[in-house]
């Protein structure tokens, strides 16, 4: 597992001299700098969620594309979403909202809402100020020429602090090589010019991937259309920057609150603390120095 | 038609699982932050004291470097473990990345080990004595990186997404106070066992003072996370946290050591040991025992 996920590969040497230079190689490799591509068209995802029909596909694309293990055939009860939620082994995974309660107190009758199904196909959101990437220690985080956000799997040491910091939950550490992992927006695919396999099987065009400028250009006319359709509560989550967190690159057409589909309603950057933080940390080392100088002064 | 009934969420709905992933962090991160502590205390304490009461110190000093280069090691230790691949810690040294506080904390640990090292091998050399002046400097300059990794790791954790993590503004603060704290009472024990007695009366005022700029310190990071500590803790449980932490870790610790007997500096610092344990257990456990409680939570309403 961890061979397929792995960039780069130490060519075996003939004879005992193999061990000795994959050593070396694991000592030296991290160090090299490849050629810095020169930056693209930025690229994104625009999910529209008013037509995922919940099929999956976009899930079984993602694992067969990246050699990605099953999760196994664990049922979780809550209704057809038996992946749980997104992992180092499930950079897609789609959502089922069942909202029937309203339904229910009709009494089945017609009379009231009929109830409804939301489907999401979930992903990492590419932030555009990505609080992963700010947080990674060893720079295995970067952005990309097509400005996204992409995890060099030969470089992560699987410190974790990326886990902690993206605020939608994304990142975990893979239980097979230890290492973080998550949605790499086909970065392979497209430097061949392929479109991600994700959104090639959608079969529905719910994930739609193109130059994020065009992608907002075309969310933003859906919802026009929308609510002249009479569906009022369509919206857009992470087409915008907001006070607290940039825009998302892979941005979603909602139909209810962010918090319903599992999101953050107003998710937060923690580097904006940072500054305050370590300016408190210092500025309180100021009290126990000063009683400790005293105190040695005093004693003496 | 029936009354509308009241929003009834499904137990598992999305909206009440927290939306962050807790990483990875235990026992291994807890023993971290102590030893981190306690390094930087005891080295901080004794190159204040060595810069200003060079004979008070002389003693004392060089052992406590050696016991600072001792937690250091541990600490390393207990960080390159924690890793998901601890034989790629060297990764960490590929960027200077100072928006990433584990990124400046790794480098500021390369300074302050090259710093405590040196000086805690010093004596050692022979004609070590004769570069008095380049030592003098060398405390002085160890103590910049001493001072960062000791507050690097409060404000790795308060700028992360974690419930409970993300709102202690102050956690770094309190690292830091916490640090001098376990210094001084580290450096006062030491100085009586190798009964450096010009350097205990300075040690002893201090070890009582910094309790109380380490209880405050403490109180506004509890401030801070209070809401997220009663979300996991009960009334009575939150009680003996505090009596453990406050009570033994801060409180019976500057009693003990106003006694003014070995014995009192001894339990004193025993004490404080408890309590910063369970103190730091209780900060890196804390996003994990949130996300249990909104399990428990919808488990409860399903049932
Ligand atoms: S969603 Fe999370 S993992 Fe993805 S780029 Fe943003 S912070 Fe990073
Ligand atoms: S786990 Fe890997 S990708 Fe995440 S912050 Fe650590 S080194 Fe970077
Ligand atoms: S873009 Fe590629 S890696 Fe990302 S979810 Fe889609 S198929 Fe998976």
């Amino acid at each position: 597992m961890s061979r397929e996920l792995e960039l780069t590969e130490v060519a075996p040497l003939p004879g005992g001299e193999s061990l000795t230079a994959e050593g070396l190689e694991r000592l030296i490799g991290p160090f090299r700098r490849g050629a810095v591509p020169e930056p693209a068209e930025e690229m994104g995802f625009y999910t529209d969620t008013s037509v995922c029909i919940g099929c999956k596909a976009c899930e079984v694309a993602c694992k067969q594309w990246n050699q990605l293990p099953a999760d196994g055939f664990t049922f979780s009860g809550n209704s057809y979403d038996n992946t749980g939620a997104l992992s180092a082994e499930s950079w897609r995974h789609v959502k089922f909202v069942e909202q029937f309660s309203v339904w229910e107190a009709g009494g089945g009758d017609g009379g009231a809402m009929p109830g409804r199904w939301l489907m999401m196909s979930d992903v990492c959101k590419h932030c555009v100020e990505a609080p992963c990437q700010h947080a990674c220690p060893t720079g295995a985080i970067i952005h990309n020429e097509f400005n996204n956000v992409y995890i060099q799997p030969d470089i992560c040491n699987g410190c974790a602090y990326c886990i902690a910091a993206c605020p939608f939950g994304v990142i975990t550490r893979s239980t097979l090589d230890n290492h973080a992992h998550k949605c790499t927006l086909c970065y392979d695919r497209q430097k061949d010019g392929l479109v991600p396999a994700c959104a090639k099987a959608c079969p529905t065009a719910s994930i739609q991937f193109g130059p994020v400028e065009e992608l907002r250009e075309r969310a933003r006319t859906r919802v026009e259309e929308l609510r002249r359709r009479g569906v009022a509560d369509a919206w857009l989550y992470g087409h915008e920057p907001t006070a607290g967190y940039s825009r998302l690159n892979a941005f979603y057409l909602l139909l209810d609150r962010a918090s319903v589909y599992g999101l953050p309603e107003a998710p937060r950057n923690p580097w904006l603390s940072m500054r305050g933080d370590y300016l408190r940390a210092v500025l309180s080392v100021l009290p126990p120095l000063a009683v400790l100088i005293t105190a040695l002064l005093r004693g003496r | 038609m029936r009354a509308e009934p009241p929003p009834r969420p499904s137990p598992l709905s999305y909206a009440e699982r927290p939306a962050t992933k807790v990483p990875n962090w235990h026992g291994l991160v807890v023993l971290d932050v102590l030893f981190n502590n306690l390094s930087t205390g005891l080295y901080l304490c004794a190159a204040v004291g060595e810069l200003l009461a060079p004979a008070a110190f002389a003693g004392v000093a060089p052992w406590a470097y050696r016991a600072a280069l001792a937690f250091l090691v541990a600490d390393l230790v207990c960080l390159i473990l924690d890793l998901g691949d601890p034989l790629r810690f060297h990764h960490m040294l590929r960027v200077w990345k100072p928006s990433s506080p584990m990124s400046l904390g790794t480098w500021a640990l390369v300074g302050y080990s090259l710093a405590v090292g040196l000086l805690a091998t010093a004596g050692l050399l022979p004609g070590a004595a004769a570069f008095d002046a380049g030592r003098r400097v060398l405390v002085l300059a160890g103590m910049v990186p001493a001072l960062a990794v000791a507050l690097y790791k409060g404000v790795l954790f308060s700028t992360t997404a974690q419930p409970g993590w993300r709102e202690a503004r102050w956690l770094g603060a309190f690292l830091v106070n916490s640090a001098f704290h376990f210094g001084a009472a580290l450096t006062l024990v030491l100085a009586g066992l190798l009964r450096q007695q010009d350097a205990v009366a300075g040690l002893r005022a201090a070890a009582v003072a910094l309790g109380l700029l380490h209880l405050g310190a403490l109180l506004l990071v509890v401030f801070d996370i209070a809401p997220f500590l009663r979300a996991v803790r009960s009334p009575a449980r939150l009680v003996e946290l505090g009596l453990v932490v406050v009570g033994a870790g801060i409180l019976l610790p500057m009693l003990c050591f106003s006694l003014g007997s070995r014995g009192g500096d001894l339990l004193g610092l025993a004490a404080m040991l408890a309590g910063g344990i369970m103190a730091r257990d209780e900060l890196v456990h804390l996003p994990h025992r949130l996300q249990h409680a909104a399990g428990g939570a919808a488990a409860r309403l399903r049932a």
